[in-house]
């Protein structure tokens, strides 16, 4: 846990809980709930990515696969069979488990570097394979999702402020799955396997059990995020949902914000998704670069200045004004 | 007295090289062996070949009446061995604490259990007062310490240490010395591959001298000091044994 939360956690998770419940209610602008719903999407999604690449320092950046698996799940279970997405996010998120299975077999024979490329080409090759299947899973084209109106039963509303928070609640699940894992056992484990593997067997580590069941749940969340995604959007492809950006922000945010930490995802997706509707709010669409440029700025700086991530910006004011803080940040015992 | 390990005719080539050629030894309940030889010898390959690091190419490791060979380092740690390694390698960013609890899950998955077993290891080797250090920060000495809590804390029946007191001072080695001292009287095995000759006198009962990777002679403190073969290959002339805590260090 980063040190800011330390004094008083429950408190500043309360308030920050409130101010996000209150949010969609304060806010009605359109374009900005659309922007709260990406942030708690990807921090989302940044979130499940954290629990492998981040504590276990198992760098994927392959992560669209089991996006766009949840995604095509829940999808083709709602078209084709008429089934509610309720039961096709659950189902999307089996079927990434399942998916994880061989991909994780496969690429956990490499380390550091190779195992990032491993990753990056299982979901190109999951993209590539859906671009073929045109008659079950409509191709290059994509499909539209027939739109219901107001029907809470098949994941659809009329109003942003019901995807806000079921955006709000796959967040919450997310970091309280993190919690719990990072208090446990299992967090210890993970960070030791993303230290020193090898050290981390001489005192009885399976840490090839440990990263497949890391990358089941990691898997797992991220398809949720797929299907939220494409329920939310009304339109799926092979280029969104299986898209390389999907995987590289699913990192990026994390490694800005803090990785290995519970809340890292979250400050990093907040800074780069606001850097980036601001740009784009500023240069329109026709200037696509600059995006790239800035976040690739952004990336040197936090790489260059703070390499654990921004979060502990945050907490070292925090403990300069408190303390307290410095006293009980020592009671964690998982945090250096 | 039962054997607690059993080594027979272990073999391991890396290319062109035998790095370990039909090793053969046996280690007693409750004793301390040394393993020593010039570098190069197979010291340490041999404990990689143990604890499941390397697969042996012919031979077979026999602890506590069970094959180890084939076994994961994972599983031979669950089996009760637990190794240090020649250069210490603690979970930098975890505090002592945290390395040593992680130890400690192992036997039980319970958090305060394990702290509180990962606290008497810690306690043991004299590290309570860095409990909260990151394990970066630690000094050499401290991380070595740290390293034996850790393998502690997995509650282990045998204990191989690789090389524990090298780039250690005259006070430092001493207290390493007392230190497997008391671990040998709490009952538990071990095997300590050394170069500092003071401490090997001091610590163990049994000798094992590797050279090309072969065994070159074994027997107790005084037989291998008086052996031609291990003053042509390791001591040297010019070294003369003395009594166990004496100076004679290589």
């Amino acid at each position: 846990m980063t040190h800011i939360w330390k004094t008083r956690p429950w408190f500043w998770v309360a308030v920050l809980a409130a101010i996000a419940l209150v949010l969609p209610l304060v806010v009605s602008n359109p374009f900005a709930v659309d922007i709260f719903i990406r942030v708690l999407l990807f921090a989302f999604i940044g979130v499940a990515w954290n629990l492998m690449g981040g504590y276990a320092k198992q760098l994927s950046l392959g992560h669209a696969a089991y996006f766009g698996l949840g995604a095509y799940t829940s999808t083709i279970l709602l078209i084709r069979f008429g089934i509610s997405p309720w039961i096709g996010i659950i189902a999307g998120g089996v079927v990434a488990m399942l998916a994880s299975l061989p991909i994780g077999a496969l690429c956990f024979r490499l380390r550091g570097p190779y195992f990032a490329i491993a990753t990056i080409a299982t979901a190109q090759v999951l993209m590539l394979l859906f671009l073929k299947f045109r008659d079950f899973a409509w191709g290059a084209e994509g499909t539209t999702l027939p739109n219901l109106g107001d029907a809470p039963l098949m994941m659809q509303f009329d109003s942003k402020a019901a995807y806000y928070y079921l955006a709000l609640a796959l967040l919450a699940l997310g970091l309280a799955i993190t919690y719990r894992i990072e208090r446990s056992w299992m967090g210890f484990y993970l960070v030791a396997v993303g230290e020193d593997e090898d050290a981390a067997e001489a005192i009885g580590v399976d840490t090839t059990k440990i990263k497949r069941h890391i990358y089941l749940i990691s898997a797992f969340l991220t398809a949720l995020g797929g299907t939220f995604y494409i329920q939310y959007i009304y339109f799926i492809d092979p280029n969104t949902a299986f898209s390389f950006n999907i995987s590289v922000e699913a990192a990026l945010v994390s490694i800005v914000g803090g990785i290995g930490t519970l809340w890292g995802p979250v400050v990093g997706t907040i800074l780069l998704e606001a850097t980036s509707a601001l740009l784009q709010s500023w240069f329109g669409s026709g200037h696509g670069g600059v995006q790239l440029t800035v976040y690739s700025l952004i990336l040197v700086s936090v790489i260059l200045w703070r390499p654990s991530g921004l979060i502990g910006v945050f907490s070292d004011l925090y403990r300069r004004f408190t303390y307290a803080g410095a006293a009980r940040a020592k009671e964690v015992p998982l945090d250096g | 007295m039962a054997e607690a390990l059993v080594i027979r005719n272990l073999s391991k080539r890396f290319g062109g090289l035998r790095a370990v050629q039909d090793l053969s030894f046996a280690v007693q309940d409750g004793e301390t062996v040394a393993l020593i030889g010039p570098n190069g010898a197979g010291k340490t390959t041999s404990f990689n070949l143990i604890t499941g690091y390397y697969r042996p190419d012919t031979g077979s490791v026999f602890a506590f009446g069970r094959e180890l060979v084939g076994l994961r380092p994972h599983e031979i740690c669950g089996h009760g061995l637990a190794r240090t390694f020649q250069v210490a390698r603690p979970f930098g960013k975890m505090t002592v604490l945290a390395n040593v609890m992680t130890g400690a899950f192992l036997r039980n998955k319970n958090l305060d259990t394990a702290r509180s077993r990962a606290r008497t290891a810690i306690e043991f080797v004299g590290l309570s007062a860095k409990e909260h250090t990151p394990a970066r920060e630690l000094t050499t000495i401290d991380q070595r310490r740290l390293e034996m809590a850790r393998a502690l804390a997995t509650e282990p029946r045998l204990l191989l240490l690789d090389e524990v007191m090298a780039g250690l001072n005259h006070a430092e080695v001493d207290q390493a010395v007392a230190l497997i001292g008391k671990l040998s009287k709490r009952g538990l095995t071990i095997v300590i591959v050394e170069h500092v000759m003071r401490a090997i006198m001091a610590v163990a009962r049994h000798i094992v001298v590797l050279d090309h990777g072969q065994k070159i002679a074994e027997g107790g403190p005084k037989d291998i000091v008086a052996n031609q073969e291990v003053i042509r290959a390791y001591l040297g002339t010019g070294y003369r044994y003395e009594a166990p805590a004496g100076d004679a260090a290589c």
